[in-house]
């Protein structure tokens, strides 16, 4: 269910949206599907001479995530409006993203029901991997 | 030669690409998002994506900007939307250098960063998208 303009204040929560756990073969191909040629995201070895325990996913794969999280709430892709995030830390094969966020500020602009959110990936310890802010609009 | 000031404001890549839908379906398959909307437009982290395409892809850009590919991270990514893409349309995007500066790591190293400001726009020259993307890397 999509956030209601009507209903919306500072401190609701975004319906959050849960991922079936990354495995080795999403990295596998989220990376040609983005373009990003890194092996680090598809190469055991790769990754361990860049100095990390082995392959992680890709920071954009979580925030496709968040992508489809933020469409959800908005009720369509038209009404995301602006959307950003810090790659604060890495996500493995194995873990199991959810996207969650909160309003923070209701406006309105011209007519539009505007609304900023902070938003996050976590993984299934609670630790929050992917965090950022963003900015829907919604209908009236 | 590690990035430097006199790099800021540097245009650095321009291109134009087609969104096909072939594309646009690998990418939001690659995502596990089955958003009806995706026959006729494209997810909101699909510039991403598309950059890559239209600007054939990071390697040169990476040895460009002087960053090392070995330990390049992608440490932020801001969209701002005026109107989703659309299948079937070509844009033009212009990158350029926005900022450029370091950081000393925990470990000693220096670290970095490099700011990339990337316009898309339509065939009327009208803004569809911005990204702004913070790469860092390890100097060596």
């Amino acid at each position: 269910m999509a956030l209601s303009a009507k209903s919306v204040a500072v401190g609701t929560e975004l319906p959050p949206l849960t991922k079936p756990a990354i495995t080795r073969e999403t990295l596998k191909e989220y990376g040609p599907a983005a373009g990003d040629p890194n092996p680090i995201h598809i190469d055991d070895e790769f990754a361990k001479n860049a100095g990390y325990p082995g392959v992680f996913a890709h920071g954009m794969l979580s925030m496709g995530y968040l992508g489809e999280f933020l469409h959800k709430a908005a009720g369509g892709v038209a009404n995301v409006r602006k959307f950003r995030a810090r790659f604060a830390k890495l996500t493995w094969p194995g873990d199991v993203v959810t996207c969650k966020g909160v309003v923070t500020a209701v406006r309105d602009e011209g007519g539009t029901r505007l609304v900023d959110c902070d938003i996050w990936s976590e993984t299934q310890n609670g630790e929050r991997k992917v965090v950022g802010t963003a900015t829907l609009a919604l209908a009236n | 030669m590690p990035p430097s000031k006199d790099m800021i404001g540097r245009v650095l890549s321009t291109g134009s690409a087609t969104v096909t839908a072939d594309h646009v379906a690998g990418f939001a398959k690659a995502l596990g998002d089955a958003n009806p909307e995706y026959r006729t437009i494209a997810p909101p982290t699909y510039p991403i994506a598309f950059m890559t395409q239209a600007m054939s892809g990071g390697m040169e850009t990476f040895l460009e900007l002087g960053l090392n590919f070995m330990t390049l991270v992608h440490g932020e990514q801001e969209f701002e939307y005026v109107r989703p893409l659309e299948i079937g349309e070509t844009l033009t995007l212009t990158g350029r250098i926005a900022d450029v500066y370091e950081k000393q790591s925990g470990s000693g190293g220096t670290l970095d960063f490099v700011v990339l400001e990337t316009e898309g726009k339509d065939a009327a020259e009208k803004p569809v998208f911005y990204s702004r993307n913070i790469l860092i890397s390890k100097r060596t």
